[in-house]
């Protein structure tokens, strides 16, 4: 399976394709859900278990400024009781795990008296909204140019899309936001006298969210149009499509049901871990933006060593990737009627 | 005060203060103020406030909304100079220093209307100095100096017996609902600005409780801050109160219409939490924002437009920079060795060449704009014949020094500034030393432990101009708070106690001048410069007052009370 650079790669949770196909596919299919929603609480127990360790032994206290005066060794001790800081790491992470089994992921260290399940579903409507947003961009797109430059393969229109998927490969997401700010925002508003222009970051459900949108969305366009034009062309060479040719079947009708049908497998793989990584944000994005999600709040938490949100959002995530690669899998089932689920 | 991120800045005119007119030295007209619904202005704070309880706050970028929404006892005035009466109406001091009388003012009243009392008073200084919540603005403003206070450290703060021993001890009364008083362990001639402090505001103990669901132990480290979390219940007794909180992205303010200083002009402040300084500078040329700090890259763009130009505002910042040297450490234990470092550094150039010639290079340790500012001494000025001949007089050469590294935090700005700090040492001084570039949070820990040769660049901005504030930070036992080098300055401790607690002031500025030339003298550090801001303000914005103190985007975040827009 052609898995691009730079993607998450699915490893493990791949599901073991089955040549012999068994009449018992869609009936195993729920025994195999719930097994795989089973199996993510040793996942994400793992997951608390490596972040806790890590971020343990990374240097420097929540307490420790950048700069300046650092606060006296009495506020530091009191600090330390008051978060549980000063009991031996093994009990602190006990306790974390008792608590998070009741729901209590904690107090953030950082924002006074902010929960952090608060402080998370105060962010992620934001990242998601913009993580969905971008999804919905890359699938017709990404998939659209792909299969276009495959069709036209070594014509100017394959040139120009690939050209276009390498620039937006290879711009850092950072330069590009900070270049559609200094087009759409600042340049339009003097080319306009004020009267029309893209807000320059910000939230709103308008059109404050295009530019976030596109800036997000490009390198997976880049990367998906790759992938579909690379198995497309695949796809295109296999016998049984040349075989839909020589029926004389209608070019829509060949591309349709027997191309894309097949090449979109490997796009679909690699769909799921990008809208996880869609939805749980991008800090970049959402510096430059100034968009208030959890992308930039978990950032924020790693550098100030904000332990509770760091293992918050990082359990998020975890449980986000979990369930994008089951439903992809689940996916698989529909698509390749090879596929068993077991 | 704590520094915002990694260099802030500073000065001015010798009075340290700009008032920004909107319509030039003809003064403005009630004629040209905008309509009521027009006098609406967006600033970017940066980031959000950890609090919205003032006790709680401990950077520039809090406490502009703490100062805002909660006015302490007295104030800064304008020029830096003094304290004016604010929540008081006026003080007195016993003739032995010991005892500070309030009057509070009569007709104050918190934003949901109610009377403001002197119990409300003690009850603020209270829940400021409770152990167990840890605020870190206490030590060393307040348990040094009120009386009873000094125990603090020691409070077992798991227990709700020993925490209220402790705070009905403190030298806090309310003989009457007009006065509170407060008594201080030692005399101290800097305590009338300690209570300028945005930690020192009232709080009403009937919303606290309320919030919290009933009454709490003292022990109790969360239900004491829940009032803080929403706008409804930050009562507060200052000119603004909060409309409204959007976490991550904006505080509202909006005049408190209870204020006894009467209506201001400004009928709502939108502070944005705006982290990306780029993005910030374009919504000021969209006009989303009316003021802003003009991020480091841009500010020639700006020089050079003709209309962005014309609205730059640069003002010097009570903040000075310098580099640490670890004295704990040979050779730098030699004061020849760090005098050597220190004038090995071409000020001037840095500035012009990584500052954009905004920062103004500085041989001292007081700011320009506050009592103390004295340039006369240039013991650390530029020269490297000078500072290659004290190397050679010490007896240390070029391969000893070569292994020592300038230890950096990961940010552009302090590598940039490293990195030229150290080329102005290898040439100068014939070496071949390099950078150490770590992230902040390991340098942080690293420093405490005095694990370093030489660190910088660090600075201290003021939290009210009194020498007192700069002084202390020498002691010999703030060694690991941001005495990071430890330097052994025989005599300074005694010098800068006896200053400290001195009444009259020009005893005081006389020891301070001669603690300040033995910090320079000995190279306790190396100075390099002092800290402008340079801002972008919307000509419309008018009657701001710019302090020294403000924050570092926010111009005339302490007296937005007098401030309007006219039409535009």
């Amino acid at each position: 399976m052609a898995v691009v650079a730079g993607r998450p790669k699915r490893g493990a949770l791949l599901p073991k394709r089955v040549a012999a196909v068994t009449d018992s596919r869609l009936g195993s299919l729920g025994v195999y859900v719930v097994r795989r929603i089973l199996w993510m609480i040793p996942i994400v127990f793992f997951v608390i278990v490596i972040t806790f360790v890590l971020m343990h032994s990374a240097a420097g206290s929540p307490w420790d400024k950048a700069g300046g005066r650092q606060l006296s060794q009495v506020v530091v001790d009191n600090l330390n009781k008051k978060y549980g800081l000063d009991r031996p790491v093994f009990e602190q992470f006990l306790l974390y795990i008792w608590n998070v089994l009741h729901f209590d992921f904690g107090l953030s260290y950082q924002y006074q008296g902010k929960s952090v399940l608060e402080l998370i579903a105060g962010g992620w409507p934001y990242t998601a909204t913009i993580g969905v947003l971008a999804f919905l961009l890359i699938v017709p797109i990404g998939v659209g140019l792909g299969v276009l430059a495959a069709l036209r393969q070594n014509t100017r229109v394959d040139y120009a899309t690939m050209g276009f998927a390498t620039f937006a490969a290879s711009f850092p997401n950072f330069v590009i936001g900070a270049l559609m700010i200094v087009f759409f925002s600042v340049l339009t508003y003097g080319w306009t006298g004020g009267n029309f222009f893209l807000p320059a970051g910000g939230w709103g459900m308008d059109d404050h969210l295009i530019m976030p949108a596109i800036t997000l969305a490009l390198l997976p366009i880049a990367y998906t149009a790759r992938l579909t034009r690379a198995s497309t062309l695949e796809t295109l060479r296999q016998d049984y499509i040349r075989t839909a040719w020589a029926k004389g079947l209608p070019e829509r009708l060949v591309v349709v049901r027997h191309v894309l049908k097949n090449s979109l497998i490997p796009v679909v793989t690699t769909l799921g871990p990008t809208f996880a990584f869609l939805v749980t944000g991008s800090v970049i994005v959402e510096t430059v933006f100034s968009i208030p999600g959890i992308g930039r709040a978990f950032v924020v938490a790693v550098t100030s060593r904000d332990y509770p949100m760091i293992l918050g959002t990082t359990v998020l995530f975890s449980i986000v990737i979990a369930i994008a690669n089951l439903v992809v899998d689940i996916l698989y089932v529909f698509i390749d009627p090879r596929v068993r689920l077991t | 005060m704590h520094l915002r991120v990694s260099i802030r800045a500073v000065t001015l005119a010798a009075t340290g203060l700009f008032v920004v007119s909107a319509c030039g030295p003809g003064g403005t007209t009630s004629q040209n103020l905008a309509a009521p619904d027009k006098q609406v202005i967006n600033m970017n704070d940066g980031t959000e406030p950890n609090s919205y309880d003032p006790t709680q706050q401990t950077y520039t970028y809090e406490a502009a909304v703490g100062r805002n929404v909660f006015q302490t006892l007295l104030s800064s005035n304008a020029q830096g100079t003094d304290v004016v009466a604010a929540g008081a109406e006026s003080y007195k001091v016993s003739d032995d220093g010991l005892t500070y009388t309030f009057k509070l003012r009569s007709g104050a009243k918190w934003s949901d209307g109610k009377a403001v009392t002197a119990a409300d008073w003690v009850y603020g200084y209270k829940h400021l100095l409770n152990p167990a919540l840890a605020a870190g603005y206490v030590d060393p403003f307040f348990d040094t100096t009120i009386k009873g206070a000094d125990g603090y450290a020691d409070v077992d703060v798991s227990k709700a017996s020993a925490i209220d021993t402790f705070l009905s001890s403190l030298g806090l009364a309310a003989p009457d609902p007009n006065t509170f008083v407060i008594t201080l362990q030692h005399p101290a001639a800097f305590f009338k600005w300690v209570v300028t402090l945005w930690v020192a505001s009232p709080i009403r103990q009937d919303v606290v409780e309320q919030a919290a669901g009933g009454t709490f132990p003292s022990s109790d480290t969360t239900k004491p801050e829940v009032w803080a979390q929403k706008a409804a219940t930050i009562i507060g007794n200052g000119p603004f109160k909060i409309s409204e909180i959007v976490s991550k992205d904006h505080v509202t303010l909006v005049p408190n219409p209870s204020y006894w200083g009467g209506a201001p002009h400004f009928q709502k402040i939108v502070l944005w939490f705006i982290e990306d300084a780029n993005t910030a500078y374009a919504k000021y040329q969209t006009g989303d924002l009316d003021a802003i700090t003009v991020p480091l890259a841009n500010v020639d763009v700006v020089r050079n437009d003709p209309k962005l130009s014309k609205e730059a505002k640069v003002y010097p910042k009570l903040t000075t920079f310098w580099m640490t040297f670890n004295a704990q450490k040979t050779p730098f234990d030699k004061p020849d060795v760090r005098m050597a470092f220190a004038k090995s550094i071409d000020r001037d150039k840095l500035n012009k060449q990584v500052q954009h010639d905004i920062q103004k290079s500085i041989l001292s340790f007081i700011p320009k704009g506050m009592a103390g500012y004295d340039e006369s001494d240039k013991a650390q000025s530029y020269d490297p014949t000078a500072a290659k001949a004290l190397l050679q007089k010490a007896g240390v050469t070029a391969d000893t020094l070569n292994k020592f590294k300038l230890l950096t935090r990961n940010t552009t700005r302090n590598k940039t500034l490293n990195q030229f700090i150290v080329d102005q040492w290898n040439n100068n001084l014939g070496l071949n030393m390099q950078l150490e570039v770590i992230d902040s949070k390991t340098v942080t820990s690293r420093i405490r432990k005095g694990n370093f040769d030489i660190y910088g660049p660090d600075g201290w901005g003021a939290d009210y101009p009194d020498q007192q504030d700069w002084f202390d930070i020498y002691f010999k036992n703030s060694c690991h708070s941001l005495n990071w080098g430890c330097v052994d300055l025989p005599g300074y401790d005694d010098l800068v106690k006896k200053a400290d607690s001195e009444l009259d002031q020009n005893q005081r500025n006389k020891d301070y001048a001669t603690a300040q030339k033995q910090l320079i003298d000995q190279a306790a550090v190396a100075f390099i410069f002092q800290d402008y801001e340079y801002n972008l303000i919307k000509p419309y914005v008018g009657g701001l007052t710019i302090t020294a103190s403000d924050d570092q985007s926010l111009p005339g975040d302490l007296f937005w009370h007098d401030a309007y827009v006219t039409q535009h």
